[in-house]
């Protein structure tokens, strides 16, 4: 896979929408084997794209989740104390020397392999997510730097380990805190903002397929709007998705005030949200049908006596 | 058309240009990449070595927002534009505006555009050149009787300059203690300690090798205490008169015994001086430059803690913030804005500290409309004029 164009198509076909800058960003990646560091609001597919990635190169995801207090045992490589002291034990009366059997002890079969150098150490290059960086202590980033500018994680006791096929890697951050200048230096640069219309419009015709176009239309205009309010926690593509997929479920084919109320909470994920959305009532009204609710025990049901009538005869 | 002949020349006087004009940090190995990446990619497609520019040029956000219209500036340069002439306003911009449409792009309440319209006002300019031509002097009576029609309490001309002197001894170990003092429980990070709560098996097994495998001396584990990140909101209005010196003194002495702490300045809009504030603190006496919307102007509290939070709440805020306005609570703006934005900072923050100087007037009373408003947020309200000030603060201080 070489260009933006390739790179578009085969995602598209997985129901991944990517822009330009998105693709032309991931073929930059491939070619220059950098990492590529996005950045982007909460819930516009940063970690989905890895995923995606992974599947159109077919080839492996290591994925490597970032919390506070992530070390470098967890993220890099660990000993398996509990092998290493039995064969210790056993080994005692073998005969071999001091140097062998230390040799036999730090050899690679003891050492359990976390997420960062399981990457380095495929035979195929896989895509290692590096997810929600900004969540992982400062001093965590010291231990990515050497293995995202040189691919090779140094253990002590066993030598450099360097990467045969190196790992595709994307980093993503929510900026819940400023990433050092020494590891933005090390990436390439996407901001993923919040989808255009045309571009929600497209997403939503690949994830939701049954989704009447017209559906589609009304839920992309809302969310541009809700995404205009000062609301404390703006709704993603993953909102507008769960939304769709909520009407969908309710099998909802117009959107008025009453299901925008049944199902703001597919959205909405904040309480006060709630009462700027009302407060704003006129910037959504125009995107509603106001057409009222159908009836549904209405008209000829009650008048028949087909059903329980006709049982009763008989 | 482009200023240099060939690719490669371009290539590094546009990265020049992007380091000088537009604050990017660029060193040789991004030209590097930028130069490998143009081998690769179709050169006829100018979005695409747009796109692919922007990737390995920038490396944050405000980079990449600036990026396009520092590549339209330097490959397709317009016509020099009508030479406008005698208007007055300011002539700088310090923050961009986003252009994606996200968050800046956002509506704004009512009472956050007075802060923020100066200082984008310049943005339709674009890459016109303001030229002062002969005739500015005919014009000049127009723009007098124009500036006059434009006054408001909220705005203010000029620049203002600010003086931070450096740290001293005494500030500091207030500080330090402060810093010592400030406990945001444990880190969920291990580190290895002389005592501890886990066993550390990975460095007693190490350490058995010493004494033949027989471990002799146990290794613990222990958890290291959080310390908070500071983020300082100084009022620089007219109406803080000299109680601004030691808010800055203040600032100055928490940024010489760390470096997790933000700064900003602000009247009716915000600006960053952590940098300065920084450079201070390693024992410089720092001049600041400052619009007169961020120091010595009209004040507004609500509208400036709301464009804080729109552009970097994100960033600088999190649970483990301490957030210190400095401020005498004497605000122009609207009560409800104030009240949205403390409501905000300290839902978001581990506390709010409120530093008034007017509390050390006697008989003083938190009764102003923007005190009352911001009040019910407010974990710790006092003053500190001293380092004596300082050290009983950081008693005073309660995190969540």
């Amino acid at each position: 896979m070489t260009s933006a164009a390739d790179i578009r198509t085969r995602f598209r076909e997985r129901g991944f929408v990517v822009d330009d800058a998105f693709a032309t960003a991931l073929e930059i990646m491939q070619a220059l084997q950098k990492p590529l560091l996005i950045e982007g609001p909460a819930g516009v597919g940063k970690t989905e794209s890895a995923k995606v990635l992974a599947e159109v190169l077919d080839t492996r995801l290591i994925r490597l989740q970032c919390y506070e207090g992530l070390d470098a045992m967890s993220a890099l490589y660990e000993w398996n104390y509990p092998r290493q002291m039995l064969h210790a034990r056993l080994s005692e009366t073998s005969g071999a020397s001091f140097e062998q059997r230390e040799a036999e002890i730090f050899s690679e079969t003891y050492l359990l392999k976390r997420p960062l150098l399981e990457a380095l150490t495929q035979d195929q290059s896989p895509v290692l997510l590096i997810d929600e960086v900004d969540r992982a202590d400062e001093a965590f980033e010291a231990y990515l730097l050497e293995v995202l500018a040189e691919w090779q994680v140094t253990i002590p006791e066993l030598g450099t380990i360097r990467a045969s096929h190196r790992p595709h890697v994307i980093l993503t951050s929510n900026r819940t805190r400023e990433l050092s200048d020494a590891l933005r230096r090390r990436c390439l640069f996407l901001w993923l903002p919040y989808p255009s219309l045309d571009q929600e419009m497209e997403i939503l015709r690949a994830r939701v397929p049954g989704l009447s176009e017209r559906l589609a239309d009304r839920i992309a205009h809302l969310m541009q709007v809700l995404r205009g309010l000062p609301l404390q926690k703006a709704p993603g593509v993953a909102e507008s998705l769960d939304w769709a997929m909520a009407l969908m479920s309710l099998h909802r084919e117009h959107l008025d005030t009453r299901t925008l109320e049944q199902t703001l909470g597919c959205v909405l994920k904040v309480h006060e949200d709630r009462a700027v959305v009302e407060a704003h009532r006129q910037a959504i009204a125009p995107y509603l049908s106001d057409s009222p609710p159908p009836v549904e025990a209405g008209g000829y049901g009650l008048d028949t006596d087909f059903g329980i009538g006709s049982v009763t005869r008989r | 058309m482009y200023p240099f002949g060939d690719l490669p020349g371009n290539l590094a006087a546009f990265c020049g240009q992007l380091r000088r004009q537009h604050g990017f940090r660029l060193g040789a190995g991004e030209l590097r990449d930028a130069a490998r990446a143009l081998d690769v990619i179709e050169l006829a497609d100018e979005r695409h070595v747009r796109d692919a520019l922007r990737a390995i040029l920038s490396s944050s956000r405000d980079t990449a927002l600036t990026f396009d219209e520092a590549f339209d500036k330097f490959f397709f340069p317009g016509p020099e534009g009508v030479p406008q002439t005698g208007m007055p306003g300011p002539a700088r911009r310090d923050q961009r505006p986003g252009t994606d449409g996200t968050e800046e792009g956002r509506q704004r309440p009512v009472g956050d555009r007075h802060a923020e319209t100066d200082l984008d006002e310049d943005v339709a300019g674009g890459a016109g050149q303001v030229v002062m031509g002969d005739d500015a002097a005919t014009v000049d009576e127009q723009a007098v009787r124009i500036a006059r029609a434009t006054y408001s309490p909220f705005a203010a001309e000029g620049r203002a300059s600010l003086h931070l002197s450096p740290v001293q001894a005494e500030w500091r170990e207030a500080a330090r203690a402060l810093l010592r003092r400030l406990h945001l429980g444990l880190s969920r990070r291990w580190r290895p300690g002389r005592r501890g709560r886990r066993f550390d098996l990975r460095r007693t097994w190490r350490a058995s090798l010493q004494t033949g495998g027989e471990a002799l001396t146990a290794r613990w584990l222990r958890r290291v205490r959080r310390s908070p990140r500071f983020v300082l909101l100084i009022d620089g209005s007219r109406s803080m008169g000299r109680a601004d010196t030691p808010a800055l003194d203040l600032a100055v002495a928490i940024a010489s015994v760390t470096t997790r702490i933000e700064v900003f300045a602000f009247s009716t809009a915000l600006q960053a001086i952590t940098n300065q504030v920084r450079r201070a603190a390693a024992g410089r006496a720092v001049d600041v430059e400052l619009a007169r919307e961020a120091w010595g102007g009209g004040t507004n509290i609500g509208a400036s803690l709301q464009s804080f939070l729109r552009r970097h709440g994100e960033r600088h805020v999190g649970r483990d913030t301490l957030v210190m306005i400095l401020s005498d609570g004497l605000d122009v703006g609207e009560p409800d804005i104030l009240r949205a934005a403390m409501r905000e900072l300290h839902r978001q923050s581990a506390g709010v500290v409120w530093l008034n100087p007017l509390l050390e007037t006697p008989g003083f009373e938190p009764t102003s409309r923007g005190m009352v408003a911001a009040w019910p947020f407010i974990t710790t309200f006092s003053s500190v004029s001293n380092p004596t000030g300082l050290n009983r603060l950081s008693r005073l201080i309660r995190l969540r």
